[in-house]
């Protein structure tokens, strides 16, 4: 009877805990919902991101083609060998066959061989047929990547305009730093499953996201041009003993580099290496700035005093204020007296009465003394920023300098004489020939550029780049007396020298001295442009430090008739059969 | 099952109970899967074999498997002379440990057995010993059990045993599942309430308050240290170089299964991200694979052994018969909702396997044994009379 009721007590009990055991593993399967539920993305996402090993693919680097599609800037398949140390199962096998094929030193391969790490780059920039050599082999533990490297099939060719790219693939000079967001592509990703030590998981596969390759960068430069303007360059050089040589083809119409050239050039496929004399001996520091040095584009980078070539600007100022007419006289005796200083004229007897076209045929220096006096400071000053002389051009080319000129403030009437033909301030050449271009086209202030469009892997066009271009900078009857001036400088001035026959040139010659003047050593250059009534071609050519003969109507000009001599016929502004002076203008705008 | 219960009626009058054999019988191979898909990759890296636990733990169920048979036909009755034996000796084995005990996994808490090569844990011993004691001890009792007197002196004699195992294997979660199957037989065998609900009472105030004096602590205190593991449960996130690091991995295992699950043997986690997981942290994995649903269906089958449990500890022939299985039933309920909360991060992290499926041959052999006592209990009961 008792027992029986003790029992009874005892179920009772006995389904307390079964119900209690049960209530609890339902708040647990609850706890279990909330986290398969509504925290699994929360959980699901850290945990992939434990366990997935991201490894990027590079993306192609988008070449860069010239005016007729040929390209100039490409890439070439290169391999990166890594080793994955817990792969490895010989490991002095490995360092031996490594620094055999890698031609490195065993304590540098054993060095990265033997560190403890997930993946250790032994070698990048590895040539293909290497790169295929140790593929060959199969080392457990050595993998060897296929990766993109920049290569530049005309060399030197343009090196100092086209820049070149760096270990990641990235710009460092030139134009491959400018369009750096176009050529770059974007790089992919191959993600894989890893276990906790690191080791890729074969079964569960990867996912890939793969690499955009960069566009094509098409430019307005004409590699025949470029390369018969670096030739002519080279010869040049070579001839004068010059330290350096830079031509400058430009469309004036529109602002459109055809080439850019400044010897010497460097090798774009081996940019790091300095090529100038006392290579071997120097340090880090010194090597860097020898290199900056070789990579320098002068047309850009550096200024020079431009000498007569900018009476170019100074009589388009003059016509432009009325202060002057062709027909305007002056009188040289061989120097001008500016306060008390003597300013003499490059002809000792002076070129005696004459009028304003042929003071600019002689390059009068007195003559444009008396101009530039007469304009005042104020006035030619304005017209400087009226022409755009004192901001930079804006081309599409990294570090522009600027234009170095008194300021208006500290311009007395000898400043002013000496700024008059071409003297005490500096410009860069690619800001003359810019402005210039202005002068005789007419009055338009455009940009030069290079860069015309790009476009993808189809050839469909991305985008066409548009430049300003600021109308009315001097008037159109300005820029056709000007023009006339220039073909007689030409035709019959100092500028003989650059006559091409059968075509109407223009031009001017300079020759200006390298600071400081006591040295002795001059910078000879030559301004032309074809045809001379309806510029479609401009050319400027510059010789740094010529020895011997050093005038610039003499050594310049010759270098732009040759020039003009050969592109104009390829450019179709010269016919040698058919002598036209009105055509061509297709075939250069575009 | 009831046209094949009645078929019995009629040829033994003994009730067999087939359902709790089938859902031994499910575990045991599903754990056997289980471990499988989560060693298999990780035995591979170390032992070069895949099967390597797979191989280790079907040795032991097996062995179990034949343990289970032997003792389910036994009557359970023969096993009452050897309660007092039981406890010396699981005493006795318990206190070698800290002398002749081998480690594994930086714990100290398997014997060796001389000259097979096998380990032993003495802690597993002690649970089996602890339930047939105590079961016996009620039983001689008589009329003193009704008495508070009689429940301090049951629970005086289980105390000695939970402070061996916690203090000498080093062994907390042991030494909890022992009290708590006490605590449980105890209930049972008691009739009254007030007293239970008076200690749980106490219990559960002071575990609050010591949670609340622990998490105003600052790491730089000294005290900081030793409550880590407790810091860390309450958030695993701020721990997960070091003590919270399990307790996190077992979380994203969980939650990355989401209600479908990866699949069988699609695991991440268990590429060495949880090391050791075929041991406690084996749910988690089961989680991850076979997601909310794998989950349902082990906790519904624990729920099943352990409604079958009850009905064969109600329907015992006698009060020791009842209490036998009232510790199994306890045993396995400790153990189940131990496991499932430390892996979902519901308490603290501390290591309890999960009957039948975790990894470990001495749990499941004295697990197997314990149900054949259960299934012996079942086959005493009288269909007649009932």
């Amino acid at each position: 009877m008792q027992n029986t009721r003790n029992r009874f007590a005892n179920r009772k009990k006995v389904l307390v805990i079964f119900l209690a055991c049960g209530g609890l593993l339902m708040l647990l399967f609850v706890r279990l919902v909330y986290l398969m539920v509504w925290r699994s993305d929360y959980y699901g996402a850290k945990a992939t991101d434990l366990h997935e090993r991201e490894r990027s693919i590079k993306a192609a680097r988008g070449q860069i083609v010239d005016c007729n599609g040929v390209i100039i800037a490409d890439n070439r398949t290169v391999c990166t060998v890594s080793v994955i140390h817990n792969q490895i199962e010989n490991p002095e096998e490995v360092i031996r066959v490594l620094s055999r094929e890698l031609g490195m030193p065993e304590e540098t391969v054993r060095k990265r061989v033997e560190k403890y790490s997930s993946i250790e780059r032994v070698k990048s920039n590895v040539s293909k047929s290497v790169g295929d050599a140790i593929r060959e082999y199969d080392l457990a533990g050595v993998k060897v990547d296929e990766d993109y490297k920049r290569y530049y099939p005309y060399g030197d060719l343009a090196s100092k305009v086209l820049g070149f790219t760096g270990s990641d693939n990235q710009g460092i000079i030139g134009l491959e730093v400018v369009y750096e967001e176009y050529l770059e592509g974007k790089a992919g990703t191959i993600l894989t499953m890893t276990d906790a030590r690191g080791v890729e998981v074969e079964t569960a596969g990867e996912r890939r996201i793969e690499p955009v390759d960069g566009n094509t960068l098409h430019l307005s430069l004409d590699v025949n041009i470029q390369s018969y303007a670096q030739q002519l360059a080279e010869q040049a050089m070579k001839a004068k003993s010059a330290r350096s040589v830079s031509i400058l083809v430009m469309n004036p119409q529109n602002g459109e580099i055809l080439a850019m050239v400044n010897v010497p050039e460097f090798d774009l496929n081996d940019p790091f290496t300095v090529t100038v004399e006392g290579g071997a001996e120097i340090s880090e520091k010194e090597k860097q700035n020898l290199l900056n040095q070789m990579w320098r584009n002068g047309c850009i980078n550096d200024t020079y005093e431009p000498g007569s070539t900018f009476k170019v600007i100074t009589a388009a100022a003059g016509l432009e204020a009325g202060v002057v007419t062709k027909e305007s006289g002056f009188s040289c005796p061989g120097y001008i007296i500016v306060d008390d200083r003597r300013i003499r004229c490059h002809k000792n007897g002076g070129h005696g009465s004459q009028d304003f076209v042929h003071a600019t045929m002689n390059s009068c220096n007195p003559a444009f003394v008396s101009l530039g006096l007469k304009l005042g400071t104020e006035r030619f000053y304005s017209y400087f920023e009226q022409f755009g002389l004192l901001t930079k051009t804006g081309i599409d080319l990294p570090g522009e300098a600027g234009t170095i000129m008194h300021k208006p403030e500290n311009i007395g009437p000898v400043e002013l004489a000496t700024v008059s033909f071409g003297q005490s301030f500096q410009i860069t050449p690619v800001q003359l020939i810019t402005t210039v271009s202005s002068i005789i086209n007419g009055g338009k202030r455009i940009t030069p550029h290079m860069g015309v469009k790009v476009t993808d892997e189809q050839g469909n066009t991305l985008e066409t780049f548009e430049y300003p271009v600021q109308e009315g900078v001097v008037s159109e009857e300005t820029s056709e007396t000007m023009r006339y001036i220039l073909e007689k400088v030409v035709a019959e001035g100092g500028g003989k020298n650059g006559q091409v026959q059968g075509v109407r040139i223009g031009g001017k010659t300079a020759t200006s001295q390298t600071l400081p003047r006591s040295e002795k050593q001059y910078i000879s250059s030559f301004l032309g442009f074809a045809p001379a009534d309806d510029p479609q071609i401009i050319a400027l050519a510059i010789i740094n430090r010529p020895q011997g003969t050093y005038y610039g109507g003499q050594i310049a000009a010759p270098i732009v008739r040759q020039l003009f001599e050969n592109i104009l016929p390829y450019l179709g502004i010269m016919d040698y059969n058919e002598i036209s002076e009105e055509k061509g203008e297709e075939s250069v705008s575009e | 099952m009831a046209g094949r219960v009645k078929k019995k009626r009629e040829q033994t009058e003994y009730f067999f109970d087939y359902t709790l054999l089938f859902v031994i019988l499910f575990l045991l191979g599903f754990g056997l899967i289980m471990i499988y898909s989560v060693s298999s990759y990780e035995a591979y890296a170390k032992y070069n074999d895949a099967a390597y636990f797979l191989k280790k733990q079907l040795l032991s169920g097996i062995l179990g498997l034949i343990a289970m048979i032997v003792v389910a036909n036994i009557p359970y009755h023969f096993w009452a002379r050897f309660s007092e034996l039981g406890y010396l000796v699981s005493a006795i084995l318990v206190i070698m440990v800290p002398f002749f005990g081998v480690e594994a996994n930086g714990a100290k808490r398997w014997l060796p057995i001389p000259g097979i090569g096998l380990t032993i844990q003495p802690a597993e011993v002690a649970k089996l010993c602890m339930i047939l004691f105590l079961a016996n001890l009620v039983c001689s009792m008589g009329k003193l059990i009704r008495q508070p007197r009689g429940m301090i002196f049951l629970m005086l004699t289980a105390i000695p045993m939970v402070v061996l195992v916690w203090k000498l294997t080093n062994n907390l979660s042991s030494a909890i599942i022992i009290l708590g199957i006490s605590v449980f037989m105890i209930f049972v065998a008691s009739p009254d309430y007030k007293l239970f609900i008076i200690l749980g009472a106490i219990g559960s105030a002071a575990v609050g308050g010591l949670l609340y004096y622990i998490s105003k602590l600052n790491m730089s205190d000294l005290e900081g240290f030793r409550f880590k593991r407790i810091l860390a449960w309450m958030n695993p996130e701020a721990y997960a170089s070091d003590v919270g690091y399990q307790t996190l991995q077992s979380l994203y295992a969980i939650g990355s299964g989401g209600v479908v699950g990866k699949g069988l043997g699609q695991s991440m986690q268990k590429l060495g991200f949880i090391p050791e997981a075929q041991n406690d942290m084996i749910f988690s994995i089961i989680c991850e694979e076979l997601g909310l649903f794998g989950a349902i269906i082990i906790i519904t089958m624990f729920l099943v052994l352990l409604w079958r449990m009850m009905l064969i500890a109600n329907n015992a022939p006698d009060l020791f018969g009842a209490l036998l299985v009232v510790g199994v039933m306890g045993h396995i309920a400790i153990q189940v909702i131990l496991n499932v909360a430390v892996v979902t991060n519901s308490i603290p992290n501390t290591g309890i396997s999960l009957p039948f499926i975790s990894y470990g041959g001495t749990s499941v052999l004295f697990l197997l044994i314990e149900m054949g006592l259960v299934l012996n209990v079942a086959k005493r009961i009288q269909l007649r009379e009932a």
